[in-house]
Order: structure tokens, then sequence, then C-alpha cells
């Protein structure tokens, strides 16, 4: 006869192993994803101050009434005067060291004279170009501008065309 | 349980009360870290500067008129909403009416995920 007196503790002994068991199956399962979630703080970082830079560029200077030099530099592709005043906000720091941050821009715009015919134009970029495998973010600006598109005359296309300057920014 | 000695029972009980409150804690810690990466997700998806883009070039378009030759303000609103479309995958749209002195210009933007709808009273 096999004395049958333990019975309820074997119960218990298998029960709270398997509580642990799947206890520590949770918490180790957990940690694992934990990094997605911070990525994309550095990423929101980036996207507000290539935002803010192009906002400071697409304001005008507190005495003149005229266009922005955002403006300006989209009529004239002025690449150079882009390549000057971009980097100057967008690697500013605190104190002598410069940032490195790299960025190429493109402008979108309706053809004109078409009915939804879109082009686009590379304005300029930073000295490292852009091969594809950065991990860049989207920062965009609409502009009101007059004339100074690819094909655009300044009789072909008279008065005012919207235009989204579209900067890719990445950390190099 | 006949026979059987039942002395250690709130031994027992204890044992299954800490063991599922420790299941509980964990599953606190794993739905944590879900929590924290929806979150982080739905702030990056928010368009929220494509809207106010959008909303700001509408709003300057607003002050444009059509009479003169060149102040084109309907070409310049149908470029917006192509614009819009093509390169942020976002339906754009605007209307106003004026009633009395104000002139009352709805915003429309949505992409699918994000809407956004404004009436703008202007002056």
């Amino acid at each position: 006869m096999v004395n049958d007196r333990g019975q309820l503790y074997t119960i218990e002994g298998i029960a709270a192993a398997l509580i642990l068991l799947v206890t520590a199956y949770f918490v180790v399962n957990s940690t694992s994803v934990y990094t997605p979630g911070d990525t994309h703080i550095s990423d929101m970082q980036l996207e507000v101050l290539g935002t803010d830079a192009l906002a400071m560029m697409d304001t005008m200077p507190n005495t003149t009434v005229g266009k922005s030099p955002l403006r300006q530099i989209v009529e004239q592709d002025d690449a150079s005067r882009f390549n000057t005043l971009f980097p100057k906000t967008i690697n500013a720091r605190t104190g002598g060291m410069q940032d490195d941050v790299q960025y190429t821009v493109n402008v979108t715009y309706v053809v004109p004279n078409t009915e939804s015919s879109i082009g686009s134009f590379h304005l300029a970029n930073s000295s490292r170009p852009f091969t594809g495998t950065e991990h860049a973010v989207r920062v965009s600006r609409w502009v009101l501008v007059e004339g100074g598109f690819p094909g655009c005359s300044a009789t072909s296309c008279q008065g005012k065309h919207a235009a989204l300057v579209e900067v890719l920014v990445w950390r190099d | 349980m006949a026979r059987l000695n039942d002395d250690a029972q709130w031994i027992v009980l204890m044992g299954f009360i800490v063991s599922f409150s420790l299941f509980f804690l964990a599953i606190l810690i794993n739905q944590s870290t879900v929590v924290g990466q929806t979150t982080a997700e739905a702030v990056s998806e928010f368009p929220k500067n494509d809207i106010r883009g959008v909303r700001g070039a509408l709003i300057e378009s607003t002050l444009l008129d059509d009479e003169s030759l060149f102040q084109n303000k309907t070409t310049v609103q149908d470029e917006i909403k192509i614009l819009a479309l093509s390169r942020q995958n976002a339906v754009v749209n605007i209307s106003s009416v004026t009633i009395g002195e104000y002139t009352y210009t709805e915003i429309h933007y949505n992409n699918g995920v994000t809407g956004y709808n404004e009436t703008y009273t202007y002056p």
C-alpha cells in the first residue's frame, strides 16, 4: 500500500513551479522590445530642429517688407545661399563646437500651365551626399513663390505659385 | 482529505497569493513597454508639421485674390491640394463663405490616419 499523505505538497510544488516559469517567461520576453520606443526621441528632436531652421529662413527681417530668404532662394535656385543659411542654424550649438547635421533639399511644384503634373528639382545639399542608407527624417516648408521653376519664364507662368520645400536631415 | 494532516493550509494559500501577485507584476512590466512603444509611434506618426504647413499656406493663399494678373488665388490653392496629395499623401480641401463682414474659411486635412478640420474666421 502506497502512502498518499504528501499529495497536497506535490500539487503545490507543481503549481508554484509553473507560475514561476510563466513569470520568468513574461519578464524575459518583455525586456527585448524596449529599444524601438526610444529611437523615435532623437528623430523627433532632429525634426523639430529642421522645421525651426526652415521657419527661421522663411521669416523676413524686421525692418523690410518683402520676400523671406527661403522664397528668394527657391525663386533664384540659389544653392550657395541655402548652404550658408541652413547649416548656421541647424549646426549651431552652445559653445564652440559645431554639430554635424547633413541635409539634402528638393523643391516640388506643379508644372505651370498643366493641370496636375508634378515637377521637382534638387536645390542644395551638404558636403556629404545622400546615399540612401542614412536614417534621415523629412522636414518641409510651404512657400508661395513667383516663377523660378525650370521651364518657367516671367511671361509663361505669371503670378504666385505654391511650392513645397522638402529637406532630408540626418546626423552623420 | 481523510486522515491527511491539514495544518499547513495557510502556508499553501500564502504561496499561491505571492505567486499570483508576482505574475500580475510581470504582466504590468510587460504592458508598460508596449504602451511606451505605441505612444512613441503615435507621436511620431502624427503629422503635426504637415498640418501646420498646409494650414499656413492655405491661410496665406486666402489673402490673395483672383482679380489682378499676378495674384492667382485659385491656382495656388489647387496647387496646394495637388502637392499635398502627391507628397504628403493627404487630401486637402478649402472653401470659404462670407456672411456679413466675416469670411469663414473651412480647412480640411485628412491623410487616412489623422483628420484635421478648422474654420478660420477673417477678419
